[in-house]
């Protein structure tokens, strides 16, 4: 095992600033999720980690040593690829062998350490193909294979689920959460997806422009986000974001919509951006907020229903209801609010209030 | 096809066989003409009509090259042979067997170093991340825009001024300095062609930049690696500027210069040359039949990617 610490890691190429000066600590064993859009410099992270690319600025550590100029065959780490990288000119017994043999291990433990592994991911069978034969799933087996064949003390996943089919995906997560649980090593994750970072993760750390936007656990990203990218990043069908201000009587404004807001939340006059998340709604009750709104599109996913509306003031919303509510087109309804469960943000620094 | 009318059909088939045969001839005929008249004697490639085909074989040309040596020349003999039916020597006919040694020499030097400093060059340029490899690049590349020609007067002294005239190794130098800036080209696109996590794969799993190239781009690139073998082993066996101006003798004479000299001032024997040029081809064609599978493929690697 092994505590990961970046220290003000920097990565510059030229005049542009892809990584700016990153503080994150990995903890022995923890299960890292780097989340966020493409260019926002969490695969440039996951690489300066990795040793494949040279840091600008700053110091990385496992545990207590410095390993900001190690290169990448030093410093004992495994790293799965989107593209699964497999070695096409060796077979899969080969490619999982492959990092033992640099190490000189003895054959009769190589042969163990590959049979061991290959029946734990269930591909015994295909031991003899070359990686053109094998499917993306079987694929991305063997490439986990080769990765914990070595037993690292640190796993890096550079979007390892990206190339596969929704099915497929799903599975794999599953057998990465496995892994990760049963070997106990510290796993950093790329992804720009939301639902593998919310699943698989003990704390994500959510990039954006080189910056850690927010590092929390899984709940306290979306139950507490902390500004607006954030919020919109993470949750599907996305979190609605209205425009308003705080009127004088303490209640959120925009138009002709008013919300209550938890008392005393903010200051009247502010300019502020509500957020609500679509499946914090409920049917009217004392003690929730009640907001009118005509329903304008109803799609039901079978566990619940999406709905589009339009409330006072022109504001569109998202709403998941559920299916049991029978609504139709048209309809005006009243749904209840409950003012701890909505998100007021700065208008003007997209900060959480 | 079926539904197509068969006049337009027929047409195009004898289009094409006409024209692929026009080629062929083209490409083919100078090489047949070569072989088929090495095997006859003077009086027979010089008769009117042509003998397309040896009236009948002979290997009095072959003969007498294997044997050169212990022929002598002199103005006598040469005059003892009638021009004619070509029982004439070329004075340097007994260099030849030497030469041939001198050529694969240097050839198989030329293909061996080219591809040690290619490979080496091309790697660190396609793969390895460090300020002005584009500069590097294009250096390497420059050096080729020079017409070989004005290079002869200097790259002589300095050959000269090293003391390496008539010698193996000035001849290898040269060819390599001829070979390896196109090398590194052709490796340098092939290699990029190779995706990139593959490599990042091998160093993450406990590679260095040594290992990279052994395990990863060496096997993945063995068309290319073949294609700079042939190329580098064909441009010194065919070379000839270079050659004339930086050897003297027989010591370091390459076969292209020994064969040039057999066109004489007082008569030069057509058959005699054309067995020698037989001989000269051999290796190449040789060369070509074994690895054709690959040079295909390698030839075509720097066009397109992927």
């Amino acid at each position: 095992m092994a505590a990961i610490t970046c220290e003000k890691l920097t990565k510059r190429y030229g005049s542009v600033t892809a990584v700016d000066r990153l503080d994150l600590a990995i903890g022995h064993g923890e299960f890292m999720v780097l989340l966020g859009p493409s260019g926002c410099g969490k695969t440039t992270t996951l690489n300066m980690i990795a040793g494949l690319e040279e840091i600008t600025d700053g110091t990385l550590r496992f545990d207590a040593t410095d390993v900001t100029w190690q290169p990448p065959h030093k410093r004992e780490v495994a790293m799965v690829f989107q593209s699964y990288a497999l070695y096409p000119n060796k077979t899969v017994r080969e490619n999982i062998a492959f990092p033992l043999q640099l190490r000189r291990t003895p054959r009769a433990e190589v042969e163990r350490a590959v049979a061991d592994v290959s029946e734990q991911l269930e591909i015994a069978h295909l031991l003899d193909r070359h990686p053109s034969q094998l499917s993306g799933g079987q694929r991305q087996r063997v490439a986990l294979g080769r990765a914990i064949v070595r037993k690292p003390s640190v796993f890096l996943m550079d979007e390892p689920l990206s190339n596969l089919d929704a099915a497929l995906r799903l599975s794999m997560r599953s057998l990465i959460k496995h892994l990760h649980q049963r070997l106990q090593a510290t796993f950093v994750y790329v992804t720009h997806d939301q639902a593998e970072a919310m699943t698989l993760a003990d704390r994500i750390a959510v990039m954006r422009g080189g910056l850690i936007q927010q590092l929390d656990t899984p709940d306290g990203i979306y139950s507490r986000p902390a500004n607006t990218f954030v919020a919109s990043f993470l949750g599907s069908p996305p979190i609605n974001l209205v425009e308003g201000e705080i009127a004088a009587d303490g209640r959120f404004a925009r138009g002709a919509l008013r919300l209550d807001l938890p008392p005393g939340a903010v200051a009247p006059g502010r300019a502020v951006t509500l957020g609500l998340r679509p499946e914090d709604v409920a049917a009217p009750a004392p003690g929730l907020a009640s907001l009118e709104a005509r329903v304008t599109l109803v799609s039901p996913l079978g566990s619940e229903t999406l709905l589009e509306v339009v409330a006072p003031g022109d504001v569109a919303l998202t709403l998941r209801v559920p299916k049991e509510w029978r609504v139709r087109h048209g309809d005006s309804m009243t749904f209840g609010i409950d003012p701890a469960r909505l998100h007021l943000f700065d208008r003007q620094t997209e900060a959480r209030l | 096809m079926a539904g197509r009318p068969l006049a337009p059909r027929i047409g195009r088939a004898v289009l094409l066989a006409f024209f692929s045969a026009l080629f062929v001839l083209y490409v083919a005929g100078p090489v047949a003409w070569l072989v088929s008249s090495s095997l006859q004697t003077e009086a027979q490639i010089t008769a009117i009509p042509p003998n397309w085909l040896p009236p009948e074989v002979n290997f009095g040309n072959f003969d007498a090259i294997l044997n050169a040596a212990e022929r002598q020349v002199t103005y006598e003999t040469r005059r003892q042979g009638d021009p004619a039916t070509g029982g004439f020597l070329p004075s340097g006919a007994a260099n030849l067997i030497p030469s041939l040694w001198n050529s694969l020499t240097v050839g198989l030097w030329v293909a061996a170093l080219n591809l040690l400093l290619s490979v080496t060059a091309a790697y660190a340029i396609a793969v390895i991340d460090f300020r002005g490899r584009r500069a590097t690049l294009y250096t390497v590349l420059a050096t080729r825009v020079v017409p070989d020609i004005a290079l002869i007067v200097p790259l002589f002294l300095v050959i000269r001024n090293l003391g390496l005239i008539n010698t193996l190794g000035a001849l290898v130098v040269t060819y390599l300095a001829i070979t390896v800036p196109f090398t590194i080209f052709i490796l340098i696109s092939y290699f990029e062609g190779i995706p990139r996590d593959l490599y990042r794969a091998a160093r993450i799993d406990g590679c260095g930049h040594w290992g990279a190239l052994r395990h990863v781009y060496l096997p993945l690139s063995l068309p290319a690696l073949v294609a700079s073998l042939t190329f580098a082993f064909l441009t010194s066996w065919n070379e000839f500027v270079f050659a004339l101006v930086l050897t003297q003798n027989v010591a370091a004479q390459t076969l292209p210069i020994v064969i040039s000299g057999f066109v004489m001032d007082f008569t030069t024997s057509f058959s005699f040359v054309n067995a020698a040029g037989v001989i000269a081809i051999i290796p190449p064609v040789l060369m070509a039949v074994l690895f054709q599978r690959y040079i295909v493929s390698g030839l075509t690697a720097g066009a397109v990617k992927g």
